[in-house]
């Protein structure tokens, strides 16, 4: 099948769903709100999100039923995407589940460990299910991380999992370095049937977030958990657009920081490291989600007909839906609108 | 040919005797229950003040529904895992239930059983855990077979630990690339599918950050015996052994099931036939009232059941219980009798289609017998054709005697028969119709004949019907509907004299007579006044029923309506003819088609496959267009079908006797294997 006839239809859609992300004013208004109501309200009365929030009250709104809405609504766009492909493709499009299942999973699991009932989770677990197709409420029954393990069973991530287990290692830390190299590994070692252009494409990309992810690792490994650098490396993703095996360990067995950043400065992810130090350890995950979106923005430009139009989209609807809900707890925080902008990833 | 006559049963008995009592009536099958506190309730509701009724009659009024719902899971439980230990099919048997007996001491006999069965259940499960892990210990012996030392020499370093792991491909390539910074000796053993089997050595000092090592790896730990010593072969042996030595006490715990088997085999069966039963009466309960000693049942059951039931009951309970048997005519309007349709066995798979409308009323005539007759002939007259119709028979025999599916198989067969007889009325063999000549008619020959005769076989049929309303209108002595509705008697002479005033006037060319016009205009106004007629005949209070502005806008429309809807029910049989012309003219485009076919093959495959087409599409919608005029012409006139079914209560599945006999005796034969399952224990 050509590009042209694969592409066609569900470009014209995204087209179509892009109308309805936040403008720049829409964020900025926002950010003038003086309380989580009357952003609410701002929502549901002045742009597309109004139909979603349609039974939604904005005077008692909480920020977990907001997020639970528009992750729902990130869920049925998804859904609606994967409806355009068919074969490997499909496959592809529903593998972006994993990330965000994954990250439930883990919200999860720290529940668990903390001895909380899933109805007071913080977070809405959306994503629970959607890629690995096991039963939410089969999840939520769990008492103990063992018993999560147990009962991922069936799912793509129980062999990652299960070592845990048989070497009575199932601690919240584990299960999410093991949840997380799963993910790594199901993206990687999958065969897709695609044409050439993407997947040279989808390796870039993915080998670039790869990049990213593992600087990041190895930094707060090193600041925050001074583990020991052949834990760290072994922690590590096991592929990269730029960065090798041999970049990664000589990253992993730098004496102190500052060789880090040494060597990292001069490289495309040097920005990381810009600026005084406190800004990077909380800024650090902003910068990487803002060069994504700005990679993004470039790569769809230059390919028109290619799958990174809807990965593209997909990632900026979970930039857009993270934006508001940064904005929204700024407000219940009182963090003044300049602060607050600086947590954007779409605008700021 | 009809709907059978039913009687109320009422039995009135002790509360210990309810769950025998209710058991006796599952077995029977012929009691449609009702809620007893209806029945009592109701305004015919008669006990005789009799000495033998005078307990009853105290009771009478302080009677509630029953609540407590028993709860089974435990019986359940117990069953089950009988069942499945000894491999026993479910199976209800006629003859565990037959007997007289009570549940709850029968099931006490279980619990003594149940508890030594369970625990040489759980000895089993056990040792067969314990051969499982051995073997895993044979299968991790397995990779160090290379190594003819002492193994146990190994486990029992003083300053060195030894481990076996398995990892996963990829992190072992990490593993290997960072070999000079990892504080021990690691050997790759072997290479398993997506898994790498490592051995490694290591200091005791060292053991800790070797062990965050291997965590950051996702390591499993493969487990060695450490009871054992001798080389990786002498051990596996010393293991095999053991293996063989339990499994040997498995066979001794195994053979002492058996025992049981043997034993009670039969017992097992019985509880499991004996539990269904006590859920299926305890669902039955909800419609029974109790009193402080006794308890009321009631419930339809067809007059040619009476005697038998009640001649059971009285075998078995003598005068223990009381026994009501009350004629339908007497019972208050409370309570709708349920319809048993009862039709020769040529009409009987109609039954499904007229169900599919509704089921008849009880006091209705069941229009089964006039449905088939009419259905048999629409089809066959608009699918008339002797080789696809023996096709339809045939397959219709098929599903019905060879996969019982009566309804659907019956129906399709009798439209088969009769689509048969009318290809030899129309001499159509398979579409082609220079085989037969015909008997009466060539459709294509005489379109006009075909259209009219539809149409006359549809004012036969539409005549009919209202006979059919005037009859049940009658039965219900509903004068407003049967003499003066538009589907009845008044209607019906309108409709004649219509159908003859057209006839003259198209015929035989001759005038309007002024008098029919005027009768015609007379039965309209007799039709819009029906309400307050009838009701002045039957001397009721009220004229109307609701108020005279609302009925004569809706009867005004009402005699519109009726109007319209003669000419359009009239025209609508049209298309009976109209299909049969379809019929041939289908075969002649398939015929043509064949025709251009070069060679004869080609013709002989497209006439086959246009046979098929016809018979799955036109079939099809013959099918349809033949329930559309049932439903729609006819059973709007005449049938209302707001009966309730007839559905007694009864155990289902129950194998009958002749069967369980060679079944037991086949039974006998696997009892030395016995086959064992575990899955659920």
């Amino acid at each position: 099948m050509d590009k042209l006839t694969r592409y066609s239809a569900v470009n014209t859609k995204i087209r179509v769903m892009e109308k309805e992300f936040l403008k720049r004013e829409d964020y900025l208004n926002m950010l003038k709100k003086k309380s989580v109501a009357d952003a609410a309200r701002y929502l549901k009365e002045n742009i597309s999100y109004g139909k979603l929030l349609g039974e939604i009250h904005p005077d008692t709104v909480s920020r977990r039923d907001l997020e639970d809405i528009l992750k729902r609504n990130m869920i049925k766009n998804m859904d609606k995407l994967i409806h355009y492909f068919r074969d490997d493709y499909k496959d592809l499009i529903r593998s972006l589940y994993i990330k965000y299942e994954v990250e439930d999973l883990k919200v999860l699991a720290r529940s668990i460990f903390n001895g909380k009932e899933p109805e007071t989770i913080e977070k809405p677990l959306s994503f629970l299910g959607k890629y690995s197709r096991v039963d939410p409420k089969r999840l939520f029954k769990s008492r103990t991380i063992r018993e999560l393990i147990y009962s991922l069973e069936g799912s793509e991530f129980f062999e990652f999992l299960i070592p845990l287990v048989d070497g009575r290692r199932e601690n919240l830390f584990r299960f999410e370095m093991a949840l997380d190299m799963g993910y790594f590994n199901i993206i990687q070692s999958r065969k897709l049937k695609i044409s050439g252009e993407d997947r040279e494409m989808l390796k870039k990309w993915e080998g670039m977030i790869a990049d990213l992810y593992n600087i990041q690792w190895i930094y707060r490994g090193k600041k925050f958990y001074h583990l020991s650098p052949e834990e760290l490396l072994n922690y590590t993703i096991n592929f990269g657009d730029k960065l090798t095996f041999a970049d990664r360990k000589d990253m992993c067995y730098t004496k102190n920081l500052e060789e880090l950043y040494r060597m990292t400065i001069n490289s495309v992810y040097g920005f990381l490291f810009k600026k005084e130090e406190i800004s990077r350890d909380i800024y650090m995950e902003r910068r990487i989600n803002r060069f994504m979106h700005y990679k993004l923005r470039a790569l769809t430009r230059r390919l028109p007909m290619s799958i990174i139009q809807t990965i593209g989209y997909v990632w900026l609807l979970e930039f857009e839906i993270r934006d508001i809900i940064s904005i929204i707890e700024s407000i219940r925080y009182d963090l003044p609108p300049e602060e607050a902008r600086k947590f954007l990833v779409k605008a700021a | 040919m009809s709907v059978e006559k039913m009687k109320i049963m009422g039995v009135i008995g002790k509360n210990n005797l309810l769950n025998r009592v209710l058991r006796l009536v599952t077995l029977n099958g012929s009691m449609h229950m009702i809620n007893a506190l209806v029945r009592v309730n109701s305004t015919d509701f008669f006990l005789p003040p009799s000495e033998e009724n005078i307990e009853a009659l105290e009771e009478e009024p302080f009677l509630r529904s029953y609540s407590s719902k028993r709860d089974f899971t435990k019986d359940e439980e117990v069953i089950k895992l009988l069942l499945n230990i000894f491999n026993i099919k479910p199976q209800l048997r006629m003859e565990f239930l037959g007997q007289d007996y009570d549940y709850d001491d029968f099931m006490k006999q279980f619990s003594n059983i149940y508890a030594k069965i369970r625990s040489t259940a759980d000895e089993i499960e056990e040792k067969a855990r314990l051969i499982d892990k051995k073997r895993e210990y044979i299968n991790n012996l397995k990779y160090l077979s290379r190594l003819s030392i002492d193994i146990s020499r190994f486990i029992d370093m003083k300053y060195l630990v030894f481990r076996l792991i398995k990892i996963s491909r990829e992190n072992y390539d990490k593993l290997k690339k960072n070999y000079e910074n990892i504080p021990a000796v690691v050997l790759k053993v072997a290479v398993e599918g997506k898994h790498v089997i490592v051995a490694s050595i290591t200091p005791v000092n060292l053991e800790e950050t070797l062990e965050k090592i291997f965590s950051s790896l996702n390591y499993t730990i493969l487990a060695i015996p450490r009871e054992f010593s001798g080389t990786a072969a002498e051990i596996t042996e010393e293991l095999t052994k053991s293996i063989d030595e339990d499994q040997k006490v498995i066979e001794s715990f195994k053979k002492s099931l058996e025992d049981y088997r043997i034993k009670y085999i039969k017992e097992f069966k019985k509880g499991y036939s004996r539990l269904e039963m006590e859920k299926k009466i305890e669902e039955l309960k909800s419609e029974i009232a109790m009193g402080d000693k006794l308890f009321f049942m009631f419930g339809f059951v067809p007059v040619s059941n009476v005697t038998k039931l009640k001649s059971e009951l009285e075998n078995q309970f003598g005068d223990k219980v009381i026994i009501l048997v009350d004629d339908i005519n007497k019972s208050g309007l409370g309570i709708t009798p349920p319809t048993k349709l009862n039709n020769i066995k040529l009409f009987r798979p109609f039954e499904t289609l007229v169900k599919m409308y509704g089921t008849p009323a009880y006091h209705e005539k069941d229009p089964t017998a006039f449905f088939g007759l009419t259905y048999m002939l629409l089809f066959g007259a608009m699918f008339g054709d002797v080789g696809q119709g023996l096709i339809l028979l045939f397959s219709g025999l098929i599903l019905e005697l060879g996969w019982k599916r009566t309804s659907l198989g019956g129906i399709l067969s009798r439209i088969g028969l009769s689509s048969t007889l009318f290809g030899f009325i129309y001499g159509s063999v398979f579409g082609s119709e220079k085989i037969l000549s015909p008997l009466i008619i060539r459709p294509m020959a005489n379109i006009n004949v075909m259209l009219v005769a539809a149409v006359v076989f549809g004012i036969a049929l539409i005549l009919s019907s209202y006979i059919y309303n005037i009859i049940n209108s009658s039965l219900e002595k509903n004068i407003e509907e049967g003499l003066f509705g538009r589907n009845g008697a008044v209607g019906f002479v309108f409709y004649l004299i219509l159908l003859y005033t057209i006839f003259r006037v198209f015929v035989t060319h001759s005038n309007i007579l002024p008098v029919l016009i005027y009768i015609m205009v007379g039965l309209l106004l007799l039709m819009l006044f029906k309400q307050p007629l009838s009701n002045k005949l039957a001397h009721t209070d009220k004229l109307y029923r609701e108020s005279p502005a609302n009925y004569y806008v809706e009867e005004g429309f009402g005699i519109i309506e009726t109007l319209l809807s003669m000419l359009s029910n009239t025209i609508s049989f049209l298309r009976v003819g109209a299909f049969a012309l379809n019929h041939v003219g289908l075969y002649i485009a398939f015929a043509t088609l064949a025709g251009m076919m070069s060679t004869s093959w080609g013709n002989l495959a497209v006439l086959i496959l246009g046979n098929i087409v016809i018979i799955a599409l036109e079939g099809l919608i013959v099918f349809i267009q033949a329930l559309r005029l049932e439903y729609y012409e006819l059973f709007t006139k005449y049938y209302r079908g707001d009966g309730i079914e007839y559905i007694p209560v009864q155990i289902k599945g129950v194998s009958s006797v002749g069967r369980k006999i060679s079944l037991n005796h086949k039974k006998v034969i696997p009892l030395g294997i016995g086959v064992y399952n575990f899955t659920t224990l």
